[in-house]
């Protein structure tokens, strides 16, 4: 047969792999640094204990199957559900608040043509029982972090709040129907609905104007003012205040030069409670990262508390890396090591190694047929053990000069060219 | 799926939809102080520089693809293309121009009316181009159809029996009537719409917020149109 993998699922292969294996290690570090600490959650979970943490947005986006009990379960579509049962049923005990991290697949069902990958890698943090802008200030100032240590050289991160909506549509009033229609609008950007939906007659003109305008509002300080200016007549501009308080934070910790207050940003998650963010790539269309603030999540499981996060998409990362030329260099290898005595080659590899080479071995391999092998593996150097000595081949394949007593640095912290000529 | 362009965004690319909105799309463009040059008549070509945009001329059908995935930052698309692609876009402003108007129809001479058939057969068969809007629309009545997809010439399914009602747009209702069909009932209406993708928006929202500033004060000077 011809084996195949189903749509929307690949293989990571040797130098990719490598690649998103540096950009995972460098991001997991800084989230490491901060203290926070990994969890690891089953990939699969039961249907109904991720639809009450995610909504109504997990029918389409689940990756479903049944055990032979029939029960229904599904992959993990997200990371930040499966870790707010950890916390609300395992860490329940526990004092707060909690820092974790991952790095994981995640699953999500797409129909078939539209070139969805359905598996993904989310490298992301919980931040668990603490409140408010200090909390917030967290989130940004690690998502900064985090894009920065990718290797990114051009982002911009999006701020919002779900609270203002939230509250503009409390003032509004009417029925649910309509209400639903809003957050529908706003969810999916759809500027003419709303202005559309703005036109209710019963709806008091401040109301409608402020739904009108304030999804447009972006910018720095001035957008915070402007968002204000529209809000309080409502009444509603303390559902600013903490957005607000984290905008002052950043700014003296002078961190806002890529970042961006954007009143349009409503993530599509229900879950969200105050805090939105996304991140952006110059010339990719869709975010890199997003996140926020999700309040309500942990009392669907019987343990309300604060909680925020957010998530790097790999795939995404990595392709903004490629596009700004900023894909991570791999470490090249030091040498192939060959010999005739298997046992000779081995204890010669194993003392390189302490000396910090990357050494592949080849035991039974010399000569011009090692050169060649360490050529096709991108090697630096061709060395073969030889009567307890580690000897250089030339380019011919003959034995040349021995490495001297200590052992030299590898060549991928000496060299500035790889695979140079052996002197 | 994401579009890999490259960094360098000095050039803001639009896509216009080819066929019936294209005339209106490059009018309402000069109205709002766009440069067009290049774009009145141009042939064959699916690119075009003017003014710091550059335009890209598309099938009507894959702009939402374009925009949704980042080929695109702004588009100009038909509300009927971008519910039928139900894909992420921001819709920015209600251009008013290209109004048509989805619509069941069936066939002026049905021996049966379709709720008769449906009372005997319990499932009523639907052609339409736009199986989307049409699953939907007939889930919201809480009838049972089979929907047959086909890509053009909607009219004939009646008329080979393939289909008891269709469901398209129509501006005038003409070519309906030519067919023998009748309107039924109205599904939706649909007008042309300035449309970004929601990254674009953001990184880079001057521009694109201008322009839909322009755009919307161009097609309001117009007011409602055909």
């Amino acid at each position: 047969m011809q084996p195949a993998l189903p749509r929307g699922f690949r293989d990571v292969l040797l130098d990719e792999a490598r690649e998103r294996e540096w950009v995972v290690s460098t991001v997991t570090a800084l989230f490491s640094a901060w203290g926070y600490d990994p969890v690891e959650t089953p990939i699969v979970e039961e249907y109904r204990t991720l639809e009450a943490g995610v909504g109504a947005g997990l029918e389409e986006t689940a990756f479903r199957l049944f055990d032979l009990d029939g029960s229904m379960l599904a992959l993990r579509p997200e990371m930040t559900v499966p870790i707010a049962r950890v916390v609300a049923s395992r860490l329940a005990g526990t004092p707060g608040p909690h820092r974790i991290r991952y790095a994981s697949q995640v699953f999500r069902e797409h129909a078939s043509l539209r070139g969805q990958a359905r598996q993904f890698t989310q490298i992301g943090v919980e931040l668990i029982g603490a409140p408010g802008p200090a909390a917030d200030v967290e989130m940004v100032v690690l998502l900064l972090g985090a894009l920065e240590a990718a290797g990114l050289r051009s982002f911009l991160v999006g701020m919002g709040t779900a609270d203002v909506l939230r509250a503009l549509l409390d003032r509004a009033g009417g029925p649910q129907q309509w209400r639903d229609a809003a957050v529908a609008a706003a969810q999916s950007r759809n500027l003419v609905e709303l202005d559309r939906l703005a036109t209710r007659q019963d709806l008091l003109p401040e109301v409608a104007r402020a739904l009108r305008e304030i999804p447009r509002v972006s910018g720095g300080r001035e957008a915070l003012e402007r968002c204000r200016e529209l809000a309080d007549p409502c009444g509603c501009a303390g559902s600013l205040e903490s957005l607000a308080q984290t905008w002052e934070v950043l700014e003296e910790l002078g961190v806002t030069a890529s970042v961006q207050l954007d009143f349009g940003i409503m993530r599509s998650f229900a879950y969200y409670t105050g805090l939105q963010l996304e991140a952006y790539a110059p010339g990719l269309g869709l975010p890199l990262a997003g996140g926020g603030r999700y309040d309500g999540v942990l009392s669907v499981y019987g343990r309300p508390a604060p909680a925020a996060g957010f998530a790097l998409g790999l795939e995404r990362v990595m392709i903004a890396l490629a596009e700004q030329d900023a894909t991570p260099a791999l470490e090249p290898l030091d040498a192939v090591l060959g010999g005739e005595r298997t046992a000779e080659v081995f204890r010669a590899a194993a003392r390189l190694r302490e000396s910090g080479w990357r050494v592949r071995v080849a035991s039974g391999v010399t000569g011009l047929a090692l050169v060649r092998e360490a050529d096709s593996r991108g090697a630096a150097e061709a060395l073969v053990a030889d009567e307890g000595r580690i000897r250089r081949l030339d380019r011919a394949g003959e034995p040349a000069t021995a490495l001297g007593t200590p052992l030299p640095a590898a060549p991928r912290f000496t060299w500035a060219v790889r695979g140079g000529d052996v002197e | 799926m994401i579009a890999r362009r490259g960094a360098d965004r000095r050039l803001l690319r639009m896509a216009l939809p080819k066929g019936s909105l294209y005339d209106g799309s490059v009018a309402l463009l000069r109205d709002a102080g766009l440069d067009v040059t290049g774009l009145e008549d141009p042939g064959r070509q699916l690119t075009v520089r003017a003014g710091g945009v550059e335009y890209i001329i598309g099938k009507p059908t894959d702009i939402p693809v374009y925009v949704a995935y980042g080929g695109v930052d702004v588009a100009i698309a038909g509300k009927d293309v971008v519910l039928e692609a139900d894909l992420e876009i921001a819709e920015l402003v209600d251009l008013g121009f290209g109004a048509c108007r989805f619509v069941v129809a069936e066939p002026q001479d049905a021996q049966h009316t379709v709720a008769e058939l449906y009372r005997h057969l319990g499932v009523i068969r639907v052609a339409t181009k736009y199986p989307r809007i049409t699953d939907a629309h007939y889930a919201s009545r809480g009838l049972q159809v089979e929907l047959v997809k086909l890509s053009g010439n909607i009219e004939l399914a009646p008329l080979i029996g393939l289909a008891d009602q269709i469901v398209d747009i129509t501006a005038t209702g003409r070519t309906l009537a030519e067919n023998r069909l009748r309107i039924v009932e109205d599904v939706l209406a649909s007008t042309a719409r300035f449309v970004a993708n929601p990254v674009s928006l953001k990184t880079d929202s001057q521009r694109i917020t201008a322009l839909a500033a322009a755009m919307a004060a161009a097609s309001e000077e117009k007011g409602p149109q055909q």
